[in-house]
């Protein structure tokens, strides 16, 4: 910048201080509202302003029944993210104009972010060809973590014989909207890649050809320990390829799940720890790893994909 | 022992356990970025978000960890 600015970070200074002032009498009284001032028990804060020790609930609550299946907080929340995806995708794709606006630039570079991911890791042909998959997996973690930061989606409440029970909850912060999504990718690899090699894809797990052969040799009096031992191994070989693969599905789950998941108990934690203005930190941090998860589940899902539709002579290289 | 002492304690020993894994590599993976950008500065928008995607894989291995701990102290 060549311009020199009047002030302090953009501000003219008597906002600033105002600002500043206002920042730091709310992280003191964060802190005296917090266990630590209640500890001493330096002031006689009104209740209101103090939080009691939040109880993080693992199992996802059931608010309704449709037909004898329980209706989760969860589901609720993928189903708000779903109806906010598709007014979305309605107000930037019905009329789409050459200088976008703000929410068509922010769905733009967005989307133009992750073709740019699909197409330089599977080339141009599968890269387009799987980028509605990636797309939609990428946007729909991404806004169902960011929906869940507003203020308000975790304290609406619904009250029932068991309690307050919240009506909106982030859904991959429940086991199996994670698992859903990493069995959708487990499922699209599979298929795709014996879609695309025929029973060529099956070579990759069974590899028991050589063992065979020089299982062969033996009855033909030919006894080779070296054949037989390689083959041996050629064969393990394949059975943890398909191990891996199924491992992909727990390790996809869990990454999630447990990002989400902490990101919720440590936001509910620090609420209790200092109540006011640090919270604001660490909501700035959830909604960065919201962008990163998303990130790390779509680039992992065209990354598996690619790799089973490029063929094991292909794949081998990469490893 | 008490079975809940020993909950707690279990859950403790799984998240600090489980969390020098991950510390190491982040650290290596630092590491790398450094020595990347120090060598190659023009480079570093490009290395930035690889180094964000690989620290959020490496990350998660910790949150198995804590995975396993939150389950050892609400769920077991």
């Amino acid at each position: 910048m060549a311009t020199k600015k009047k002030g302090c970070l953009g501000c003219s200074l008597p906002v600033a201080i105002l600002v500043g002032g206002g920042a730091l009498v709310f992280l003191v009284m964060g802190l005296l509202a917090g266990p630590l001032g209640r500890k001493f028990n330096v002031t006689g804060l009104p209740s209101w302003m103090t939080l009691e020790l939040p109880e993080p609930k693992l199992p996802a609550d059931v608010i309704f029944h449709i037909a004898g299946f329980g209706v989760t907080n969860t589901l609720i929340a993928t189903w708000v993210t779903v109806v906010f995806l598709v007014l979305i995708a309605f107000l930037v794709a019905r009329k789409p104009k050459l200088i976008p606006g703000r929410v068509q630039s922010i769905i733009e570079s967005l989307l133009g972010y992750v073709y740019d991911l699909c197409v330089s890791t599977a080339g141009e042909k599968d890269g387009r060809k799987f980028f509605p998959l990636v797309a939609t997996i990428f946007l729909f973690v991404l806004f169902n973590a960011l929906l869940a930061l507003i203020p308000g989606f975790g304290t609406l409440l619904f009250h029932s014989g068991e309690g307050n029970l919240e009506v909106l909850r982030a859904a991959n912060t429940d086991f199996n909207t994670p698992l859903a999504l990493a069995l959708i990718t487990f499922f699209t690899v599979e298929f795709m890649g014996f879609k695309r090699l025929g029973f060529g894809y099956v070579k990759k797990f069974v590899t028991w050809g050589d063992f065979g052969r020089a299982v062969g040799k033996i009855f033909k009096g030919k006894f080779d320990v070296m054949a037989l031992l390689s083959g041996f191994i050629m064969g393990i070989v394949g059975i943890l390829e398909f191990v891996s693969e199924v491992i992909r599905i727990i390790s996809l789950t869990f990454r999630l799940f447990g990002n989400m998941l902490a990101g919720e108990i440590v936001l509910l934690v620090i609420a209790y720890v200092v109540p006011y203005f640090v919270p604001l930190v660490f909501y700035g941090l959830e909604s960065f790893f919201a962008v990163i998860q998303a990130l790390i589940f779509a680039a992992l899902t065209i990354v598996y994909i690619s790799l089973s539709v490029t063929g094991h002579e292909a794949a081998a290289e990469h490893h | 022992m008490d079975p809940e002492a020993a909950k707690l304690l279990g859950a403790g020993l799984a998240m600090g356990l489980g969390a020098i894994g991950p510390g190491i590599g982040l650290g290596l993976i630092g590491n790398a970025m450094l020595n990347g950008v120090a060598r190659n500065p023009e480079a570093q928008g490009r290395m930035f978000t690889n180094m964000i995607l690989m620290a959020g894989l490496t990350e998660a291995v910790a949150i198995y960890a804590l995975v396993i701990a939150v389950l050892l102290i609400f769920v077991a």
